[in-house]
């Protein structure tokens, strides 16, 4: 990135991070939305499992998901209701630098969610784990979350102009984060189960590294013509 | 066709279609550094469409389109630098404050010194008091004036106008004319606008819409205000 489009990314990070600091809007609704979620599953699943352990990775990893899905549904409202898009189209800002600010936003938002999330799910689906284990899987919800990211920033981009968007973007994110889902949460499960060995952790941590290579040469190829009309 | 760098707008039978209608249909319009253009019709005429393809806002289906000489969509990058666009709207984020929506735009469009930009600017809109205010705190006519603030930070060439008069008070409206008065013979505004008196004022050629296509482009330099409209009316009925 060159000096002009690192002040153009750092301001629309910026600006990102000091709407939500400002409304508390996503973060929020996320982080409730996902704790709702956490207590369904306690009630529905957990009551009626006794070892909840070897299925703790799914449930937080499908919790997250949603969660995300409420996140990502956020992106761009404040340009749409607040009718700055026009302004921000407008500027001479490489397509690549916008995805680039988005999903570095959707990431901090994310783990900003996760950071409460996790530990929460870990008390309450995990029997006994370690600091160690947690700083595991926070390299999980790293990984996870730059896929989640660039996804979210490409199809939300994709959704910003349709009338239906509300309805497009669950439909088109969640079944593109199914093979996210699944490894983070068999990477989770590699971490919480002692069975498990440390080969499998990296092995689904691989595979998140290669989804989010992909995911980013596929906004990288296609993400200049999204926002142009 | 080749562009004339010089050229600010060179629009050459450009159509832009939403489903079966037609909103722009085989328009030509040049404008050069120095010209001001108002571009009048009822509603529906295709003002706005036309306004946003030369914003690079909307691609033109058939056709060719220069701004700047940057030939769009595929320079749409290099032409934007050269534009600024006011619409109805402010279009600044309520949740910022009025510094902090300057400071963002001026990193968008790089402009150097932006703290005294951004100082000079608020004060020629008079809302220097105000720089560290959420705009959701600002009234309409104090929003838009933040809007007028934002659209010359980086001293752009081609201004372009969709009826940026709606909601400016009476200070806000006199500070727009002000800016577009003070323009110079290297910049050049196209004005979409109903308010036929205020195109007469500002503009030297009107361009007159209908249907999608120009009926009609007058001079304005010594025509009445009178005659324009009864010749407007004709011109639309």
């Amino acid at each position: 990135m060159n000096p002009r489009g690192r002040r153009q990314y750092l301001a629309l990070l910026r600006k990102d991070l000091r709407l939500e600091f400002r409304t508390r809007e996503t973060v929020v609704a996320m982080g409730l939305f996902s704790l709702v979620i956490i207590i369904l599953f306690e009630f529905t699943v957990g009551e009626r499992i006794g070892n909840t352990t070897p299925i703790a990775g799914g449930i937080i990893w499908a919790t997250l998901a949603l969660g995300a899905v409420l996140g990502v549904g956020r992106t761009w409202v404040p340009e749409r209701e607040q009718r700055v898009l026009d302004a921000i189209l407008i500027a001479p800002v490489s397509r690549l630098v916008m995805m680039a600010a988005r999903t570095t936003a959707l990431v901090i938002f994310l783990l900003g969610v996760q950071v409460v999330v996790v530990p929460l799910a870990v008390v309450f689906f995990v029997n006994g784990t370690s600091a160690v284990n947690l700083l595991l899987i926070a390299g999980v919800c790293l990984l996870a979350d730059a896929c989640i990211g660039i996804m979210g920033a490409l199809l939300s981009s994709m959704s910003v102009f349709s009338r239906t968007r509300e309805l497009v973007l669950p439909v088109l994110l969640l079944p593109s984060l199914i093979p996210v889902v699944i490894t983070a949460g068999g990477a989770t499960d590699a971490v919480l189960n002692p069975s498990r060995q440390m080969a499998e952790y990296r092995g689904y941590c691989l595979f998140l590294a290669v989804y989010a290579v992909i995911f980013a040469l596929v906004a990288y190829a296609t993400f200049d013509y999204i926002l142009d009309d | 066709m080749t562009p004339d760098e010089e050229t600010l707008v060179d629009a050459r039978g450009v159509v832009r279609s939403f489903g079966e209608r037609r909103a722009v249909d085989r328009v030509d319009l040049r404008v050069r550094p120095g010209e001001r253009v108002a571009v009048v019709g009822p509603n529906g005429a295709g003002k706005t469409t036309l306004l946003r393809m030369l914003a690079t806002l909307l691609r033109p289906e058939a056709g060719t389109l220069y701004i700047a000489g940057a030939a769009i969509p595929k320079q749409s990058q290099v032409a934007r630098a050269h534009i600024g666009y006011l619409g109805h709207d402010p279009a600044v984020y309520l949740d910022l404050t009025a510094q902090q929506n300057l400071e963002l735009f001026c990193d968008l469009y790089g402009v150097p010194d932006a703290r005294e930009r951004i100082a000079t600017a608020l004060a020629g809109v008079g809302l220097l008091a105000r720089t560290h205010d959420p705009v959701r705190t600002f009234s309409r006519g104090m929003a838009q004036r933040l809007g007028i603030a934002r659209l010359t930070l980086h001293a752009p060439r081609l201004l372009l106008l969709d009826e940026p008069y709606t909601g400016l008070d009476t200070q806000g409206a006199r500070i727009l004319d002000e800016l577009l008065g003070d323009l110079g013979e290297r910049e050049a505004v196209v004005l979409v606008t109903h308010e036929l008196d205020r195109a007469l004022d500002l503009a030297g050629e009107v361009v007159v819409m209908r249907s999608g296509r120009v009926a009609a482009r007058r001079v304005t330099a010594g025509v009445p205000l009178a005659r324009f409209r009864t010749d407007y009316q004709e011109l639309t009925a």
